[in-house]
């Protein structure tokens, strides 16, 4: 091994010295571009290194972030999701209380439209257990002086009437009961007649006799007769009427929500009313199909005649 | 087939110079040929650096003494020229001195006849490696062999025979 490397020597210390002459002779020499050889060389000999090492680093690099941001974008999401649950679970809870807001603030406005009579405002908390009973169950009771037979009226239109009165609670028959009846007139023809419940969502209106003309979508509002509700509170229109015997069948459809109640008013008093239905609600409460209500002492005759001037 | 750089021929003599000999005729062969160069294109046809460096490169037969002596008189011939890049004369007589002096270390070059072969062949290898040198870092197209190079390369060749003999005076007798 010695003996070869020292056969050897003389041949590399030639090519050592033969290197190092071309190097200077590089140094000396500018080829295109007016740029010496040496510099030429050197950038040809590093570059390729260069682009080589800015290739893997690049790769490793982009490999790196990417498991990085892969990591991090699962991070992300599991927090970004239990956000997104808290949210929705918030804005929930807003539009509740949006909603809740938009009731009081239209009893508020019933209230504040009749300030002589003597009302009070009352939250549903149940209904009947039984299907085929309309009950439900407020959150006032004989301690709020609430009695027997009192009125219970929405913004809209009537609900029912309080058949049962506890300490805290009381009960409250709707109108669509079958156990219920309003005394009831049509607010256009001023026809009396009575609105029972028959065990479905809609109420009829009995005791209309087959001469009397009735259109789907006429008025239909208490009459004061029961002594329960005041006159000219609106019940609801009507749905659709068919001769039967010895009276018409009238299907109405209840003014008042009767299936999604959550604030309703008692009326303490049977006192004459003046009912004036609040602007706030009666876009956002009424039903699509409802016809408008009418407005209260209004006539059809009234209608159709002219307005007498003032003197 | 001979094997350059190799441990030379005991049995070939290693010829020593008086101290100073190698020095001066490498500078007068370089003064010579600078000077000559003035008086006409003749001069041209003799490289008298060339067989310096093969004249010493033979005799002393030793491959790294060649190729410094053979390098050394090339650089200083790139320094003494005007348009040359220094190593251009420097690569090539550094490698024939290690040739010249890997030949001596094998061959009997005492002999005129193989001392003016070996100087035409030094002679077209040196000028191989100029054009190779040239084409591949100067650009130039510099012909490996033409009919003025062996005009030239004869010349030189001839030329050496009487030289060489001369130089052996310098011979420290052993």
């Amino acid at each position: 091994m010695i003996d070869t490397y020292s056969r050897r020597r003389p041949l590399a210390l030639l090519a050592v010295v033969v290197v190092a002459q071309v190097l200077l002779l590089a140094f000396q020499i500018k080829g295109e571009h007016d740029v010496r050889l040496i510099r030429f060389w050197a950038v040809e000999l590093v570059t390729p290194l260069e682009r080589a090492g800015t290739w893997m680093f690049s790769r490793v690099g982009g490999a790196w972030g990417g498991y990085v941001g892969l990591r991090n974008a699962r991070a992300e999401n599991q927090r970004m999701r239990a956000q997104l649950d808290q949210l929705e679970l918030r804005n929930r809870e807003l539009e509740s209380h949006a909603a809740e807001a938009q009731r009081l603030e239209t009893l508020l406005s019933f209230r504040e439209a009749h300030p002589e009579a003597s009302m009070l405002a009352a939250q549903v908390i149940g209904s009947s257990a039984d299907p085929t009973s309309h009950t439900l169950f407020i959150n006032r009771g004989e301690r709020d002086h609430l009695r027997l037979n009192l009125g219970v009226v929405t913004p809209e239109g009537i609900v029912g009437k309080i058949v049962e009165v506890l300490p805290n609670t009381a009960q409250v028959l709707l109108i669509n009961d079958k156990d219920s009846g309003v005394g009831a007139l049509f607010s256009g023809s001023r026809t009396h007649g009575v609105v029972k419940g028959s065990g479905d969502p809609e109420p009829r209106m009995d005791y209309v006799v087959n001469d009397e003309k009735v259109q789907p979508g006429d008025l239909i509002a208490t009459s004061g007769e029961d002594r329960i509700f005041p006159k000219d509170f609106p019940i609801g229109a009507v749905e659709s009427a068919k001769p039967g015997n010895p009276f018409q069948t009238i299907r109405v459809h209840p003014a008042a929500r009767l299936d999604r109640l959550e604030d309703v008013i008692v009326l303490l008093s049977q006192q004459q009313v003046v009912f004036k239905k609040p602007e706030t609600s009666a876009t956002a409460a009424a039903p699509p199909a409802a016809p408008p209500i009418a407005q209260p002492g209004v006539t059809e005759a009234t209608r159709q005649k002219p307005a007498a001037p003032k003197p | 087939m001979l094997n350059v750089g190799e441990r030379p021929d005991p049995n070939v003599e290693v010829h020593k110079f008086y101290s100073g000999a190698v020095l001066g005729v490498a500078l007068l062969a370089l003064v010579f040929q600078a000077f000559l160069h003035k008086y006409g294109r003749w001069a041209e046809l003799i490289d008298l650096p060339l067989l310096v460096t093969v004249y010493f490169g033979v005799s002393r037969r030793n491959p790294v003494t060649g190729m410094f002596l053979g390098g050394t008189i090339g650089i200083l011939q790139d320094a003494l020229s005007h348009d040359n890049p220094i190593g251009m004369y420097g690569i090539a007589k550094t490698i024939i001195g290690y040739l010249a002096s890997s030949i001596g270390g094998r061959v009997d070059t005492e002999h005129p006849v193989s001392r003016f072969l070996l100087v035409f062949f030094c002679f077209h290898f040196h000028q191989v490696i100029l054009a190779i040198t040239q084409r591949v870092l100067l650009n130039h197209s510099a012909p490996l062999f033409t009919l003025r190079l062996l005009l030239d390369s004869l010349v030189t060749a001839a030329f050496a025979v009487p030289l060489f003999a001369l130089l052996d005076r310098l011979r420290r007798p052993s």
